[in-house]
């Protein structure tokens, strides 16, 4: 069969599944299984059991149930209950002060966490029950998390820059360097538009009825919340940065500070651990399972050619550079729709990154540009993860049509951003640079 | 007459020197065989993980590997020594020697073939260096530190008093970086460059005596093996043993382009005595011996000390 | 068959209360390396490693009854609004699904696990554990994601007689 009768087939084959309501991990692991019958022989789906071999003893992926486990026993502790009560007698004049406040604490939680799906499962969690107690339009919150969770891909540590950059073989020192002001950027855009949008219209972030000023040795007071949250997060982010543990172990450092936290607050006990332990496997088992049917559909997908006709039109096209680079990202766009951003990378960057580099553009910009198309597949339907870790959190009258919905206007914000940095090469690389010429 | 084709996952990642070398290869092999086996190059982990490969082409998922044999050592305790040794032969060519001189290439098939896997040739290449974030002058100064190996090497350092951490690759350069360890193996020099190791240790040790030489091999499946003609055959022999020169010669010279890259950068390259390591040897023989835990892998380790002590390394 | 299929739900009922306190073994494996390597200077060769043995059961072991009690990821768009005969149908087929993923991955990994346990495969680290227990886990959920998706059949099956 044509490679790109293939193509045709998994992806159509995949959203008529899909839309039967069948649970993701299985229609693709199905999908993969047919096709690899049809196209590639029985004996090739060992491919899947051997992919799976290798997902269960993965290091880094551990990080994401460390970092659940983490986010749920803060939640327990009603520690993130008083965070959200000091941010918002702290932001209480201002419109969509929660939801500022979420993209917010969605930046530090992408300074500590690599693994997207912790932090919007983590997120899910903390900040969605707060916002909604408090009357907030769904689809802002949703949105507003999605995107902010997101973040944690350009802002380091980050496991998705790690493998760009070894499969680019760009120094990962620099590629994480090089995700630090994109990722403020897009932070301030978020902020930005919600506090816009909640300007425009005030119904959908409501005040509390008293909006009386706080005096400020109340402000003060409350904000004794922050000492323990903030005694989490310099143990995580500490133990990375002084060396003292990897990513994944500092996810665990994160994990004793939560139930440390948790003991102040006089909330530690067996059954807060137990369910703890629930909500943990409940959201890991939930991301795992995807991402063994995954990559049983991305190897398929590979093997059979499905990616070469794809590929091979962008470097036959004879266009002017910039036509070029945005076909790629276009591309980049496209299959973030359907793929994993691990697959993309594996996929599309030993094809793409010669074509870069005889365009004569500098791959690490290159490299943030893909880092924010990778964002955008994190929170695009129908195949966008963190739309999958939210659901696994959403609370009861929540659909996932409301988040489809909330994700719409942030998306454009990371269009308009990728934009601006692919007319700004020096807002990406001046960071790095700077870095690299004091090393020296 | 009919074309047959194949599928080849490497170990390589995609765009890296090596895969261009394994693209060559499949190139080679049709040029050789009229056109008659065309083998589809992938990428390491493009569609299984490198490390999973064994199984995949065991199973008949695709017909053909590029693979270390370190990866399956935990299966087949012969593998340790098909790959690299740590102390063992200090130059690539005495390493390839063993195999087509010796009894290497018989061995290795040997190996393979309970499995269902037919051991084609290896492609055999030199030294991977050890960065360091302190200086080390002799193997004595390794005693106490803090270090990332994998496989046999794991073992034999920790003999020589390292604490060894097995970090995934991707990690090595944040560990050294924060000093998580002091010393790390990852890659080749050139690999290790573009990896920015350079920005995070100051020192360079040579040679690296953990991996003085490696082989990488291609593998197939037995059954899609014994299906080629004997021009097919031959011509996978004649391709694997012109990429084995050829990358170990491209290797050699980028070995020595990085070596200033890493100068340049403010690294110090440190030379150990010849003597210091090859007295060294001697005692890492006592880890060969606990490696080689079963008939076959004892047979590949004496017969590794037979041509060493003939070429007077030890 | 309604037992039968009972029996089924409380058996992944019990897999995952008991693989869910795994986390803790995690977190404790991994801050026992960070105090050893940090505070003792004398990294384990074994914490991270058993870590990483535990790790997969734990999510694994969590599949089956997930299925059960709908926590799996889906699209829900069209089955929300079905109600009745096709709401069911739409439901067996999610579980067809489930349950040939589940056949699979149980044909083939079970040959590899008792190949890894007749080679007594060992990580080849400087621990060197066997690796074949960890890796059972994998046909075991499989043939419990099997089962549990059969269950399911038969109660959403009793369901529409019943109606
Ligand atoms: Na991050
Ligand atoms: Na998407």
């Amino acid at each position: 069969m044509e490679s790109s009768m293939i193509l045709a087939f998994m992806f159509v084959s995949l959203v008529v599944f899909m839309l039967s309501g069948a649970g993701l991990a299985f229609v693709l692991g199905a999908i993969a299984f047919i096709s690899t019958i049809l196209l590639w022989g029985p004996s090739a789906l060992i491919v899947a059991v051997l992919n799976t071999f290798e997902t269960m003893t993965s290091e880094s992926l551990m990080a994401i149930p460390l970092y659940v486990l983490m986010a749920s026993i803060l939640q327990k502790s009603a520690i993130i209950d008083a965070l959200y009560d000091a941010m918002e007698t702290w932001f209480a004049r201002v419109n969509g002060g929660l939801a500022v406040g979420t993209i917010a604490i969605c930046t530090i939680l992408a300074a500590m966490t690599g693994v997207v799906g912790a932090a919007v499962a983590a997120m899910g969690i903390l900040a969605l029950p707060s916002m909604l107690k408090r009357g907030y339009y769904p689809p802002l919150a949703l949105g507003a998390i999605c995107a902010g969770g997101t973040l944690g891909i350009l802002i380091p540590p980050s496991v998705v820059t790690i493998v760009y950059a070894i499969t680019a073989q760009i120094s990962i020192g620099k590629m994480f360097a090089a995700g630090i002001v994109p990722g403020l950027i897009l932070a301030g855009s978020y902020i930005a538009y919600i506090l816009v949008r909640t300007r425009l219209n005030p119904a959908l972030a409501p005040k509390p009825d008293d909006i009386a000023e706080v005096p400020l040795r109340e402000k003060l007071a409350k904000t004794k919340a922050l000492i323990l949250p903030a005694f989490v997060v310099v143990g995580v982010l500490g133990s990375i940065y002084a060396g003292i543990a990897t990513p994944t172990e500092a996810a665990a450092v994160g994990v004793l500070g939560a139930a440390a936290s948790s003991l102040v607050t006089r909330k530690f006990s067996l059954s807060m651990l137990s369910e703890s332990a629930t909500d943990t496997l409940r959201v890991t088992a939930m991301i795992l399972w995807i991402t063994i049917g995954a990559r049983a559909f991305i190897s398929t997908f590979v093997a059979t050619g499905g990616a070469d006709s794809l590929l091979s039109f962008v470097e036959t096209l004879e266009a002017s550079r910039w036509l070029i680079l945005g076909a790629m990202v276009l591309i980049l766009i496209f299959l973030g729709l359907f793929l994993d951003e691990i697959g993309i990378i594996l996929l599309c960057v030993p094809v793409f990154l010669p074509i870069v580099a005889a365009l004569d553009f500098d791959p690490l910009w290159f490299g943030v540009l893909f880092m924010i198309t990778a964002q955008m597949a994190y929170i695009t339907p129908p195949f966008g993860y963190t739309l999958f870790y939210l659901k696994g959190v959403l609370p009861e009258g929540i659909g996932i049509g409301q988040v489809y919905r909330g994700v719409i206007p942030f998306f454009l914000i990371q269009v308009a951003v990728l934009i601006l940095f692919a007319l700004f090469p020096g807002l990406v690389t001046w960071l790095p640079e700077a870095l690299t010429a004091n090393a020296r | 007459q009919g074309v047959t084709k194949w599928r080849m996952q490497a170990l390589w990642g995609g765009g890296t020197t090596p895969q261009l070398y394994e693209e060559k290869f499949c190139a080679r092999v049709a040029e050789l065989t009229g056109g008659t086996l065309e083998i589809t190059p992938f990428a390491g982990g493009q569609i299984v993980p490198a490390a999973q490969a064994f199984d995949a082409v065991r199973g008949g998922a695709f017909e053909m590997m590029k693979t270390f044999d370190g990866y399956t050592a935990g299966k087949i305790p012969a593998h340790g020594f098909s790959s690299t040794v740590p102390f063992g032969f200090p130059e690539a060519d005495q390493y390839e020697a063993w195999f087509y001189e010796r009894d290497g290439l018989e061995l290795a098939r040997e190996s393979y073939a309970p499995a269902g896997l037919t051991y084609v040739a290896p492609t055999v290449y030199g030294e991977e260096p050890i960065h360091s974030r302190v200086p080390i002058k002799t193997i004595a100064d390794l005693n106490g530190l803090k270090g990332r190996f994998v496989g046999l090497a794991s073992a034999v350092m920790a003999d020589f008093g390292v604490s060894v951490s097995p970090l995934p690759t991707s990690e090595v350069y944040s560990a050294l970086d924060k000093g998580l360890v002091d010393i790390a193996d990852r890659g080749d020099i050139k690999a290790n460059y573009e990896e920015g190791l350079h920005e995070v240790a100051k020192f360079l040790v040579l040679p690296g005596f953990h991996q003085p030489s490696t082989a990488t091999s291609y593998v197939a499946n037995t059954r899609a093996y014994d299906a080629l003609d004997d021009q097919q055959k031959a011509a996978l022999a004649v391709a694997a043993r012109e990429i084995s020169g050829s990358l170990r010669q491209n290797i050699l010279v980028a070995n020595g382009e990085y070596i200033a890259k890493f100068r340049d950068a403010g690294v110090e390259i440190v030379d150990l005595d010849p003597q210091d390591v090859a007295d060294n040897r001697a005692k890492a023989i006592d880890s060969w011996k606990k490696a080689a835990s079963d008939d076959l892998s004892t047979r590949m380790m004496e017969s590794q000390v037979a041509l060493m002590q003939e070429m007077r390394l030890l | 068959m309604l037992t039968l299929s009972r029996g089924v739900t409380a058996v992944n009922r019990a897999l995952f209360s008991a693989a869910k306190w795994l986390v803790y073994a995690i977190v404790l494996l991994m801050l026992w390396e960070v105090l050893s390597r940090y505070a003792l200077a004398a990294p384990t060769s074994w914490a991270p490693e058993l870590a990483t043995l535990f790790f997969g059961p734990f999510f694994l072991l969590g599949g089956p009854y997930l299925l059960h009690i709908g926590g799996h990821v889906a699209v829900d768009i069209v089955s929300a609004k079905a109600t009745g005969g096709a709401a069911r149908a739409l439901r067996l087929v999610g579980l067809v699904l489930a349950a040939a993923f589940g056949a699979i991955l149980l044909w083939f990994s079970a040959p590899l696990v008792w190949q890894s346990f007749s080679y007594g495969e060992t990580s080849y680290s400087a621990w060197n554990p066997v690796v074949w227990p960890a890796k059972a886990f994998l046909p075991l959920a499989a043939a419990l994601l099997l089962l549990q998706a059969l269950a399911d059949m038969v109660t959403t099956l009793a369901g529409a007689e019943a109606a």
